[in-house]
């Protein structure tokens, strides 16, 4: 087995031992101030019919316009973004009926923007990803100009935020007058008597969602297993990197670097992609989000339409559409 | 080993960890720390449904 697949099939564990001390303190300093569940989004209005699109934030985002492409055609049903990809949502004139949040780090909060941000940050995780390509060019401007949008279209806003959220976020989320509605992210087996899924929801009561490993799949999960939407659509899930993106400019490049020094290439899995053409690359940790949304996939109750037009997420649940397509059909 | 082997009697020697045994526990232990660096950002549950909302109900998809 190539050592990019070997890391990834030890990705499952490595997840609980990286978010779950820390998403279980948030979780604890949230709790006096949660208000609402996230099944009461359920109930409300948000968008026609049963469609959904999910917006996540990888490079096919940006490489096909797809934004542009959805502003222009228009979608009467749910669009559910996730939290990285929000920014580039307002600026496109998209507004998202919900944002899904879940990484319980502070640094996430930039996508929201940050009032406060006084310098650029230490380490080049903004300027480094490909989520957002803006924040690369001038941090700092780029900032200024996620906190105005979200400032001027916050309380139309509502936010699916995980327990495990950063508090840095979720102050962000209030103060911007977003509404925000909430759950737990399952963390290990709940029929378990000893599970920590169980004690969480045993405290605050919320339902424990299966989140895949990212919070593009938890969206996905969220579109069909909580507002019941039985066509989503998925962009920007690509799970991988275009064939020129130089390994410098992945998501885990650092650590992988750290883990395997020189040796860091070989983490890296090439696939080709039968749509396209085109040879994609993923790393690790993509890797595995990739085998768990096909397995996933295998279970949903809802028809999968991959709109993104780019990346390695293909398999036989998956229906590669282009995003007209499913905007005229979804 | 002594955190799983327990016994109600003591010893007359001392028996120490093999050396290979230490190197293998610290290498386990430094995969284990850089593994934690690439995890995702939530876990995921292999069949266990999409949405636990609590004794009796079955997870849902």
């Amino acid at each position: 087995m190539e050592l990019g697949r070997r890391i990834a099939s030890r990705l499952h564990d490595a997840t609980f031992d990286r978010i779950a001390q820390v998403g279980l303190a948030n979780a604890a300093t949230h709790r006096p101030h949660i208000r609402r569940s996230v099944l009461e989004l359920a109930k409300l209005p948000l968008g026609a019919g049963d469609a959904a699109l999910v917006v996540a934030a990888g490079p096919s985002l940006h490489r096909r316009r797809s934004l542009e492409r959805l502003a222009a055609r228009g979608f009467p049903g749910t669009i559910v973004a996730v939290d990285s990809a929000l920014a580039a949502c307002l600026r496109n004139g998209v507004v998202p009926h919900v944002v899904v949040t879940v990484d319980p780090h502070d640094r996430i909060v930039r996508w929201f923007g940050e009032p406060a941000l006084a310098a650029p940050s230490a380490d080049d995780y903004f300027r480094r990803q490909e989520m957002d390509p803006v924040h690369a060019a001038d941090e700092m401007a780029a900032n200024r100009a996620v906190v105005a949008l979200v400032d001027r279209d916050g309380p139309r806003l509502r936010v699916a935020a995980a327990t495990s959220a950063a508090p840095s976020v979720v102050s962000r989320c209030r103060a911007a007058g977003m509404e925000l509605f909430w759950w737990n992210p399952m963390y290990d087996d709940y029929e378990r008597p000893d599970s920590v899924s169980r004690e969480l929801h045993r405290e605050n009561g919320l339902p424990c969602l299966n989140g895949g490993g990212n919070v593009g799949t938890a969206s996905w999960v969220l579109a069909h297993a909580v507002l019941g939407k039985r066509r989503v659509g998925i962009i920007g899930m690509d799970f991988g990197y275009p064939p020129d993106t130089p390994y410098e400019k992945t998501q885990y490049y650092p650590e992988l670097r750290d883990m395997l020094g020189e040796r860091f290439g070989e983490a890296f899995v090439h696939f080709e992609n039968p749509v396209l053409g085109e040879k994609w690359f993923t790393d690790p940790a993509y890797c595995w989000f990739r085998d768990v949304f096909l397995e996933m996939a295998r279970e949903a109750r809802c028809e999968t339409f991959n709109c993104t037009e780019g990346g390695v997420l293909f398999g036989p649940e998956i229906k590669t559409v282009t995003l007209e397509e499913f905007l005229d059909h979804g | 080993m002594t955190e799983f082997l327990k016994g109600n009697y003591e010893l007359k020697v001392d028996i120490e960890e093999k050396k290979e045994d230490a190197e293998a526990s610290a290498t386990d232990e430094f995969e284990r720390k850089a593994l934690s660096r690439l995890g995702g950002s939530i876990c995921f549950v292999s069949k266990k449904g999409f949405l636990w909302t609590g004794d009796g109900d079955a997870a849902q998809s």
